[in-house]
Order: structure tokens, then C-alpha cells, then sequence
């Protein structure tokens, strides 16, 4: 077990350091100068200057050298648009922010997208079972854009019931937080639904299941012991994509409802080639995830033996 | 069994739905929509939308106009525009000019919010700051009037002995704590409006040498103006109080701005309609598809603005007068004005707005303000051999694409195809140069002027002007641009800027880029805001605003 | 896999019997069968619609402007008084040339990647998979992004190419669990020890026989990419005007959602409806061509 954690570990490293590369690539490769914000042309020597105060100028592996060695010792440069602030303090400000929203979103779709998946495998081909699998589907294809408009325009608008967008402060309850949160859960919901649906089903039928049935065990303890308990392992894999799905929506939400997170951020700095942030913001992001399936391959490990062996 | 658990998860949502909505709600004033006598309400706040967060509020760095708005409401400079673009004095009481040497005399009771007097120390200071070749200010341009000034700015390596020898010969000094004499270049007649511009404004040396880059978060910044940043959460919010010990501070009547930073023009219009918010900076609340319907609400207002919306050509690609004149004719702005932009703005005949003193004298009228398809197509006929498929560039801000496709229809009736190119800013800024790409033949720019003054517009056209993109150059038009920056008496310089403008668009003229509309400012605020309204340069002035009931 | 006729180590036959029970298969499952009517039917509308359309969609006439949907124009018209039943469909050739092309791109370089690392397995395999495993999951919009940037301008051809940069790897392990099941197969097994070439097993027996598996893992994307298209497009980084995708579109006709709101919900019905359609084909595949999964 330690020697599957540990290579699964170790693989982490040359990965990171990969995404650091072709981030830093990608971002060199984007024509266009960070210093120049108006049509106005920025003189010569004031270039030459600006270059020079963010070693524009370097040879791109000693850019690249120094950017690594930022990255592992967590300074992520300063901002070359937002002069005076660096890219640690924007990370500290707003990914919080966007951390909040993720995880709001996440306990919306297991609050909700959970029990209805138990539900509808428990009364197959029932009512109940067709209108969770309809409006999952919907959840699934609908654009979250048009879903939060909408929302925004019958809850907020029409309805008065909460503001139409903004954020409070972290952490704290606040009734700007539910439509943005509930707007982005609706996909990994539709998921969630569907993926315990299924799982359940298959699971029920299995011979144990079968057999511990008709042994007269009582139907709740079976199904709330073993039916769920392997129904849900299932689920725990789809928690890493789910985080690429929710990073991804946060984009577009903060957008909408304008929510001080890393999203909108992130577009604004690419625009402006604010190289520094751009990168920091893609490699902590790419950390997070890569950490996340690290974290999910792990609990995986532990739940179900036979990937463990898979792997040795 | 089964129902039990149904209920209860039923219950379970109910419950999170309910807790969530009750938990502290935002703000839900209704500000908007009260009509009836104008009584002063008793809590004088004003929450508005600046649109996005100002990328630095250190008058040295801000390019901006959202920074630009922050800094003129905590900061006073030595004199501000008012309403009509007329110069009013603020921290210099009155100033002499001679030749090219202007003396101001800053009044003496003039304060940091520190305690500190504010003297002329401060503004030397400051205009050195922003020349330093080392901390690479992209608006020092501003100063280049001054004498030294660029030699200063313009010294390699920057922070040697070499540079610091070249920032005592500066032309700024101060005479003694009230009184800072400037010698420039040469006799500007509008240097003193220029510097109601916030590069000029001072700055306090002892809080930026204690905080360095952090001098203006909240707790530090120090500043002289008629309201403080009291609050900043960053890509958020920031709110300003006034500060009552202020020189004039009985005659603000605002306590409190709240200002929020809502980029999509949709969410903002959403929160201003809901009466989350009173005012909007500039159109930051217009989604371009919803103006026809703000236009009949009483919280739509428009004034001019000293700006051109133009369409530049790229002459190397593009060498035919006749080509261009065609073009150019075969616009309709009407249209444009009428049915895309449609706030009010004025189909431009000449590069220099509506506005400025002496427009009469120098404004052309050969550009109809609808369009001239026969005389176009004649024109075209006589082009040797015409580029009949143009590339169009323009960025992606709001409003530019309708306008291109626009014209695009346009051009086509006059046998060309033309094929819009979409860039967001920096990449645009890349190919448009000086010098352009060679892809480009036609891109999208708009000018908005530093000060009110025609020469700002006009020197754009100049040979070796790092703003003109579409490699036009008249020596005739030079000499004439150089004769009237030397040129103090007035009548005299608006005859040179129309002989200029006769050589651009008059119907001989050169027609490097084609004027398409001059802007106006739209903006909107709450019926119960009072005095929130731009200058002609986009200024507001949160001293004059007050709530009613 | 049952083999109804016994045979030589001979794909063609095989695939010949497969193929028609997994079709036999597909037909009996209703969702499936509408989702793919409904589905070629929306193709068809976007590749002959504007072919017969008697409106020009880039003509600019503002007398016709936002008129909401009638007999002349059942989508109604935009800002600029283009017809958007043309437009529309002119957007879905667009988007679903994107969506097919990126999702080809996925399908390609995953295809490359898995079977490189099911066919040689061992350390290379292991290796390539650990490397999967911790890519797994990178979200593809920061790198789409960047991408987009990068071009000089964004057309059908940048889109596909930022869109499938990061969303490969799905594919990639999908690919290489079927062509390490099928390489455990007797013919493979008794072409191998028969002494056939590398080359030869991989390109004509493994591959072919993965056919299924890319058709379903094809579908499976489509949706993910035609959303990241509709995302992209919101941001404002979607295709030159006058060309229009349903993104862009989409993006249009949320500034006047109030008013007219038919300009933004008719082509995120589209997408919506693409979407479904893609599901439920990848899921009707899925149970034909591997009746295991059946319930």
C-alpha cells in the first residue's frame, strides 16, 4: 500500500514541472507586450526599462530556470498589469473566493444529486425514476450560462428573492451565494444522479444481493451496508474530472454574477499578458487538480483492493 | 419506510434552501425610481459601478480611465476641468505665464490627510517620480512639455549617477513651499490645463518611501483630496468616505461611495435595475442590444464627449486617394449612429470633435453625414488598380463588432469583400504597430483627447507620431502641426489647424484614416442621484453629487 | 466476444458479424434511435438549410431588425435584421464542424497515446499510465485559452485545436484498456506465436477491432466540445464575426435576453439538444457493441 502511495507521489513531481513548461511556453508564445495598455506606444527607453525590471530580456531557460525555482518556493512573481500587487497576494485574495464556490457547488450536487440517484434506483421505471434521469439530462446539456441567466432573471428579478449578483464575505452565509453555487452544481448533479443510479443497480443485482435477499435479511440494512457502500466507489472516481468541470464553470459563473474569484481573473490576465499571473494561476490550478487525483486515487486504493493490485 | 425517507430528504432541502436565504442578505435598497420633491435623504450614500478593479491608484502608474476616476475624487492637483472643459483652480490658487515658463502659487492651507502641509515640494516630487527612467511610467509622455524632461526620462542605464544628474536639470523646481516654477520646452498655451491630468498630481514622498509598492492599500495611503479610500477589497469593491477636514469639505455633501466592480455589462444592468446600485460609471451598465430600450427610461442621459471614432487605412496596402475617398464616402454614419451606437453620438466630419475652441473655424464639410454611393462608385471606377478584398481589424470590446459589420455591408455595395478580423486588445495593439502588419489594410481606433485643445487630435498624423499607424506622411502637414504648437495667439493657430484639417479630409484631401463618429459619454444613474454627470473628458466630480428622497 | 461462425484469424470476418449484432442491437433501443434521427436531422437542417434559404444571412437591414419569431422568419431576426433561421443553422455547420473536429483531435492524439501504451505495455505502459494518471482532470479552458491567444485569429480550425489540447486523456485510457483486453484474445495470441510482425497485429487486428470503442469514445466527447465551444464564445474569445457559432450566438442574445429573448434560447436549444443526442447515442453504442453493460 505505502509503495503504491508513494509512487503515485512521485509521479506528481516531473508532472508538475511539465505543466509549469508548457504554461510558460504557451504564454511566450502569445504575441503581444504586457506594458501596453493604450494605443499610445510606449517610448524606447521605457520599454527597454520594463523589460528589464521583469528580465523580460533573459534567455527564455533562465526565465524559465527562475520561474521554477519561484514556483517551489511559492513566490509567484509580481503582476506586470497590476503594478504593486503580486501574484500571491491576487492567489490570497481571490482564490478563496473561488475555492468557496467549488465546494458550495460540489455539497449542492451530493445534497441533491445523491439521494435522487438512491431514489430512482430504488423505483426503477418509476415516475420518480424518469424525472430524475429527464431533468439529469437537462442538467447535463442545458449551457450553464443560459441556466444562469435564467435563474437570475425568475429567482432574483422577477421574484426579488435575492440579489441579482455580488458575493459576501467568505465564508459566511450569504444569500448572493446560492444561485452562482446552485448554477454551477447542476452538472456534476446530473452526474452524481445518474453515476449512483447505475452503480446501485448494478450492485442490487449481483448474486451476494440476490442471495442476502433471499436469505431474509432486512432490505434497509442490505441496501444501506453494502449496496451503497460499493454504489458510492464508483462516485469517488468521478470527483476529479468533476473538479476540471467546476474549475472550468467557475469561469463563466463568476462572469455572470460577478464573483471576485480566480476565474474571470484568469481571462483578464491572459488578455492583458500579464505573463507572471497568467502562469501562477495556471500551475496552482493544475496543482490543485493533480493533488485532488493523487488525493481520490488514494481513498480509491483503499476502498477497492483489486486496483491496488492493478497497480503493483 | 420508503416514505419516511423521501420526506426526509425533502425536508433536508427545504431546510438548506431556507438557511441559505436567510442567512445576511445583500444590501436591498430601493434607490431607484422615486420621482417627487428633491429633499436630501438623510443617509447621503451613493453606490455605484466602476466596472473593474483600478489596476493602481498611484497617480505615478494609473494609465486607466476606472483609476482615473478613484484618483480624481481622493486627489487634488493644481487645477481640474469643470463641467464645459474650463480650467478651475484647485491646490494653485493663480499662475502666471510667461513665455514658456508658468509659476503657480499653491494656496497655503493645502493638507495631506496625515496632518502634513502640502507644499511645492510635493509636485517636484511627484513630476520627477514619473520620469524616472527607472520606475518606467508609461504616462510620463504627459511631462515631455517640460524642458529636460525627456532627456531625463529617456536615460540608459537607468538609477546611475548619469540619471540623477539629468533629474536636477528637469525644468520643475520649487521656489519656495508655495510656489513651483516650470519651464518648458516651449510657449503651450494649454500646459496648464494639461495638468488637471492625474500624472501631474503630487504625491507624498515620505509614505511612498516608508510602503513602497503598497503605499495606496487602505491603511496606508496618505492623499489631499475631498474623500478617502477607506476600503478596498480587490476585483470587488472599494469604498471612499469623505474626509471632513478637507479645504471645502462643508460643501460635500456625499458621505459615502460604495463602489463595486462589475465587468459584464448584463449583471451590472441587472443590479442597477433591481436598485442594488444608484449610478454607473460611464456605459458600464449599457449592454449594447439594450439601449434602444434604456434610451426611454429617466435614468439614461448622454452628454458629448471629446473623442473620434475613426477607421485608419494602412497606406502601404492601400496607396489609392481615390480608393480611400471612396470608402470613406460609401459610409453611411447616420446609419451607424442611428441604429448601432445610438447614443446620440455626432457623424464626424473631420478628425478633430465638436468641442474644442475654434471648431468652427476648422471643422470640413466635404464627408456627408449619410452616404454618397454614386460619387463612391465613380471614385472607385477611377482607381487603377483596386484592392477589391480588404481585411478589416478591429478589438473586442463592446460595440465594435456591430459597427464593422456594419460597414462591412456597406463596402460591399461598392464591389468590395471584406473580411473582419477580431482581436482582443494586445494582440491588436501588436498589429497595428506603428508599424502595422502587413494583413492589416483597414483597423478600428478611437482617440480620446488629454486636453481640450485640437492639437492633441491633429498631432496624431504627424510623420514620426508613435500613434500613427497608417504610415501617412505630409511634410506640408508637419510644418504646419509644428507652426501652431508655437503659435500663443489663438485665432491665428485655429487657421493653421484648419489649413491642417483641409489637407486631410477636405475633397483634394489625403484621407488616411476616415472619421466616423464623434463619441458621446452615456451613462446612467437613479432619478434620486443628483450632479453625477462627466465633463467633457469623462471627469466626474463626486463633490457635486447629493442624494434626494 | 461470441464468435457465431468459426474463422481463421481473419478480422474482416469477424467484424462483419459484429457489426451487424451491435446494429441489430442499437435499433432495438428507442432512445437511442431517436437520438440519432434527431441528430441527422439537425445536420441536415445546418448543411441545406442555408442552401435553400431566400434571405442573404449577412445582409445588414435595420427596418428588419429584432422582429420575434413568425411565418417569415420562424427564429425571427437579430440586431442587424438578419434572418436567424439561415443563421442558425449556418452557426450549427460551425459548431458541429468544431465539435466533430476537436473531438476527431481528442480521438487521434488519445488513440495515438493509449495504443502506443497498450500495445507495448510493460515499463512503458506503466510509466505512460502513471503520467496519465496525474493529468487526469487538468481542466482544458486555462490552456484552450492560451491557445486562442496565441493564433493570430480565431477560426474553426484554432477552435478544434485549443479544444482538444487538454481533453485527451479520457480517450487515451479508454483506448488503451481495449487494446489491452484485446491483446489477451486467442487469434491475437495465435497470431502472435504464429510469428506475425508487430505491425501486422496491431494495424490489423487490434485497431480495427477498437473501431467500436473510438465510435462511442467519439461521442462521448462531442458534447464536452461543443460546450467548450458555447464557454469559449461567452468569454469572447469565439469565432470572427459575420461567421457565427451557436456560442457566439448564444453570447449575442444574452445582453437582450429581456426583450428578446428568443436570440439567446434558440441556439442553446440547439446545443442542448446536440448535447443530449450525443449522450444518448454514445450510451446506445455502448450497450450494442458490448451487451455486458446491458441490464
Amino acid at each position: 500500500m505505502t509503495a503504491f502511495v508513494l509512487r503515485r507521489i512521485l509521479w506528481t513531481i516531473p508532472v508538475v514541472i511539465l505543466v509549469i513548461l508548457l504554461t510558460f511556453a504557451m504564454m511566450k508564445a502569445i504575441p503581444g507586450n504586457p506594458f501596453r495598455r493604450s494605443d499610445r506606444p510606449i517610448p524606447e527607453s521605457i520599454q527597454r526599462n520594463l523589460n528589464a525590471k521583469f528580465h523580460l530580456d533573459d534567455p527564455w531557460y533562465q526565465q524559465y530556470a527562475l520561474y521554477v525555482k519561484g514556483v517551489f518556493t511559492f513566490d509567484l512573481g509580481p503582476s506586470m498589469v497590476l503594478r504593486g500587487r503580486t501574484t500571491n497576494q491576487i492567489v490570497k485574495d481571490n482564490f478563496p473566493t473561488s475555492i468557496e464556490l467549488g465546494l458550495l457547488a460540489f455539497a449542492w450536487a451530493i445534497l441533491i444529486g445523491v439521494p435522487a440517484g438512491i431514489l430512482a434506483a430504488l423505483r426503477p421505471n418509476s415516475i420518480f425514476d424518469y424525472a430524475a434521469m429527464f431533468f439529469s439530462n437537462i442538467g447535463f446539456a442545458v449551457p450553464s450560462f443560459l441556466v444562469a441567466t435564467l435563474l437570475i432573471y425568475f429567482v432574483s428579478v422577477k421574484a426579488g428573492w435575492v440579489p441579482t449578483s455580488g458575493w459576501g464575505e467568505g465564508w459566511q452565509p450569504d444569500s448572493r451565494k446560492i444561485l452562482p453555487s446552485l448554477a454551477l452544481s447542476l452538472v456534476p448533479m446530473a452526474y452524481f444522479a445518474r453515476l449512483v443510479r447505475a452503480s446501485m443497480l448494478e450492485t442490487m443485482q449481483q448474486d451476494y444481493i440476490r442471495t442476502a435477499k433471499a436469505k431474509g435479511l432486512r432490505w434497509r440494512r442490505v441496501v444501506g451496508v453494502h449496496v451503497m457502500r460499493n454504489s458510492l466507489i464508483p462516485a469517488i472516481t468521478a470527483a476529479g474530472p468533476l473538479l476540471g468541470y467546476i474549475i472550468t464553470g467557475s469561469f463563466i459563473i463568476e462572469l455572470i454574477f460577478a464573483i471576485p474569484g480566480i476565474g474571470t481573473y484568469y481571462v483578464t490576465a491572459v488578455e492583458g499578458r500579464d505573463y507572471s499571473v497568467v502562469m501562477g494561476l495556471t500551475v496552482i490550478l493544475s496543482v490543485i487538480i493533480i493533488i485532488a487525483n493523487l488525493v481520490v486515487d488514494i481513498l480509491h486504493g483503499f476502498l477497492d483492493p483489486r486496483i491496488r493490485e492493478q497497480s503493483a | 419506510m420508503r416514505s419516511n425517507r423521501w420526506l426526509l430528504l425533502v425536508a433536508a432541502v427545504v431546510a438548506a434552501l431556507a438557511l441559505g436565504a436567510a442567512g445576511c442578505g445583500g444590501d436591498d435598497d430601493d434607490a431607484a425610481g422615486d420621482t417627487g420633491e428633491a429633499e436630501p435623504a438623510a443617509e447621503q450614500v451613493l453606490r455605484i459601478n466602476i466596472g473593474s478593479e483600478p489596476p493602481s491608484l498611484d497617480p505615478t502608474l494609473a494609465t486607466d480611465n476606472i483609476s482615473s476616476f478613484v484618483l480624481s475624487q481622493i486627489q487634488d492637483g493644481l487645477v481640474s476641468l469643470d463641467e464645459t472643459g474650463e480650467v478651475v483652480s484647485e491646490l494653485a490658487e493663480t499662475w502666471d505665464e510667461e513665455g514658456n515658463v508658468v509659476t503657480f502659487h499653491l494656496r497655503e492651507d493645502g493638507m495631506w490627510t496625515n496632518g502634513e502641509p502640502l507644499t511645492a515640494n510635493d509636485f517636484v516630487y511627484a513630476w520627477k517620480r514619473i520620469l524616472d527612467p527607472e520606475i518606467a511610467a508609461e504616462y510620463a509622455y504627459q511631462l515631455l512639455g517640460i524642458e529636460g524632461a525627456s532627456e531625463y526620462n529617456g536615460c540608459t542605464p537607468a538609477g546611475s549617477a548619469k540619471c540623477a544628474a539629468l533629474a536636477d536639470q528637469v525644468g520643475v523646481r520649487a521656489v519656495d513651499d508655495y510656489t513651483l516654477e516650470v519651464t518648458l520646452t516651449s510657449e503651450q498655451p494649454w500646459f496648464v490645463s494639461q495638468t488637471s491630468h492625474q500624472s501631474f498630481f503630487p504625491v507624498p514622498q515620505a509614505t511612498v518611501e516608508e510602503f513602497g509598492d503598497t503605499w495606496t492599500e487602505p491603511a496606508n495611503i496618505v492623499t489631499s483630496g475631498p474623500f478617502q479610500l477607506t476600503e478596498w477589497s480587490h476585483d470587488e469593491s472599494l469604498t471612499l468616505e469623505k474626509w471632513d477636514e478637507w479645504r471645502e469639505a462643508d460643501s460635500v455633501t456625499l458621505t459615502r461611495v460604495e463602489a463595486r466592480m462589475i465587468s459584464d455589462p448584463v449583471t451590472a444592468l441587472q443590479a442597477f435595475e433591481n436598485g442594488e446600485i444608484d449610478a454607473c460609471l460611464d456605459n458600464n451598465c449599457e449592454p449594447p442590444q439594450e439601449i434602444d430600450r434604456l434610451k426611454e427610461t429617466d435614468t439614461w442621459f448622454v452628454v458629448p464627449n471629446l473623442a473620434t471614432y475613426y477607421y485608419g487605412f494602412n497606406l502601404e496596402n492601400i496607396p489609392d486617394v481615390n480608393q480611400r475617398k471612396a470608402m470613406a464616402l460609401a459610409i453611411d454614419r447616420t446609419v451607424i449612429v442611428e441604429n448601432v451606437t445610438k447614443a446620440g453620438e455626432i457623424p464626424a466630419t473631420n478628425m478633430t470633435p465638436e468641442g474644442v475652441p475654434g471648431f468652427d473655424v476648422l471643422r470640413q464639410d466635404y464627408l456627408p453625414a449619410t452616404a454618397d454611393l454614386e460619387q463612391a462608385q465613380a471614385l472607385m471606377e477611377q482607381v487603377q488598380s483596386p484592392k477589391t478584398d480588404i481585411t478589416l481589424f478591429y478589438n473586442n470590446a463592446p460595440g465594435h463588432r456591430e459597427i464593422a459589420v456594419a460597414i462591412q455591408s456597406m463596402w460591399q455595395e461598392i464591389g468590395l469583400n471584406v473580411d473582419i478580423k477580431q482581436q482582443e486588445w494586445a494582440q491588436f495593439l501588436e498589429f497595428i504597430g506603428p508599424p502595422p502588419d502587413n494583413a492589416v489594410d483597414v483597423f478600428r481606433l478611437g482617440w480620446l483627447g488629454d486636453f481640450v485643445e485640437a492639437f492633441n487630435f491633429l498631432e496624431l498624423w504627424m510623420c514620426d507620431s508613435g500613434n500613427n499607424s497608417t504610415g501617412y506622411c505630409s511634410e506640408e502637414y508637419d510644418a504646419l502641426i509644428n507652426e501652431a504648437r508655437a503659435t500663443p495667439d489663438d485665432d491665428a493657430r485655429y487657421e493653421l489647424y484648419r489649413q491642417a484639417e483641409e489637407i486631410l479630409f477636405a475633397e483634394d484631401g489625403d484621407f488616411p484614416i476616415i472619421p466616423i463618429y464623434w463619441y458621446t459619454t452615456s451613462y446612467m444613474h437613479a432619478t434620486t442621484v443628483e450632479g453625477w454627470t462627466p465633463n467633457i473628458i469623462a471627469q466626474y466630480d463626486l463633490t457635486k453629487v447629493s442624494i434626494n428622497n | 466476444m461470441g464468435a457465431d461462425e468459426p474463422s481463421t484469424a481473419g478480422a474482416p470476418i469477424r467484424q462483419a458479424s459484429l457489426w451487424r449484432d451491435a446494429w441489430w442491437r442499437y435499433v432495438r433501443n428507442k432512445g437511442a434511435v431517436a437520438a440519432g434521427v434527431i441528430f441527422i436531422l439537425i445536420v441536415l437542417y445546418a448543411v441545406f438549410a442555408p442552401i435553400f434559404s431566400p434571405y442573404d444571412p449577412n445582409k445588414v437591414d435595420f427596418a428588419l431588425a429584432y422582429i420575434s419569431p413568425n411565418l417569415e422568419h420562424p427564429f425571427g431576426t437579430d440586431q442587424f435584421g438578419r434572418d436567424l433561421f439561415t443563421r442558425t443553422a449556418l452557426g450549427g455547420r460551425v459548431s458541429i464542424l468544431i465539435g466533430i473536429g476537436a473531438a476527431l483531435f481528442i480521438l487521434v492524439i488519445g488513440t495515438a497515446y493509449g495504443a502506443l501504451s497498450g500495445f507495448v505495455g510493460g515499463k512503458l505502459d506503466d510509466a505512460m499510465m502513471r503520467f496519465l494518471d496525474a493529468l487526469y482532470g487538468l481542466p482544458y479552458l486555462p490552456f484552450a485559452i492560451i491557445a486562442l491567444q496565441i493564433a493570430p485569429s480565431v477560426n474553426a480550425f484554432t477552435m478544434m485545436l485549443a479544444l482538444s489540447i487538454a481533453s485527451w486523456f479520457t480517450a487515451a485510457r479508454i483506448v488503451r484498456g481495449q487494446i489491452i483486453s484485446l491483446k489477451q484474445n486467442d487469434y491475437v495470441r495465435a497470431a502472435h506465436a504464429v510469428g506475425a510482425r508487430w505491425q501486422r497485429i496491431l494495424f490489423r487486428h487490434l485497431l480495427p477491432n477498437t473501431l467500436g470503442i473510438l465510435i462511442i469514445v467519439m461521442f462521448l466527447e462531442l458534447p464536452g466540445v461543443i460546450l467548450g465551444e458555447a464557454f469559449l464564445s461567452f468569454i469572447g474569445l469565439g469565432i470572427n464575426p459575420p461567421d457565427a457559432s451557436w456560442g457566439s450566438m448564444a453570447q449575442e442574445g444574452r445582453d437582450a435576453y429581456r426583450v428578446y429573448p428568443w436570440i439567446i434560447i434558440i441556439p442553446s436549444v440547439f446545443i442542448a439538444t446536440l448535447v443530449l443526442c450525443a449522450n444518448f447515442i454514445a450510451d446506445g453504442a455502448r450497450d450494442a457493441l458490448d451487451p455486458r453493460t446491458r441490464e
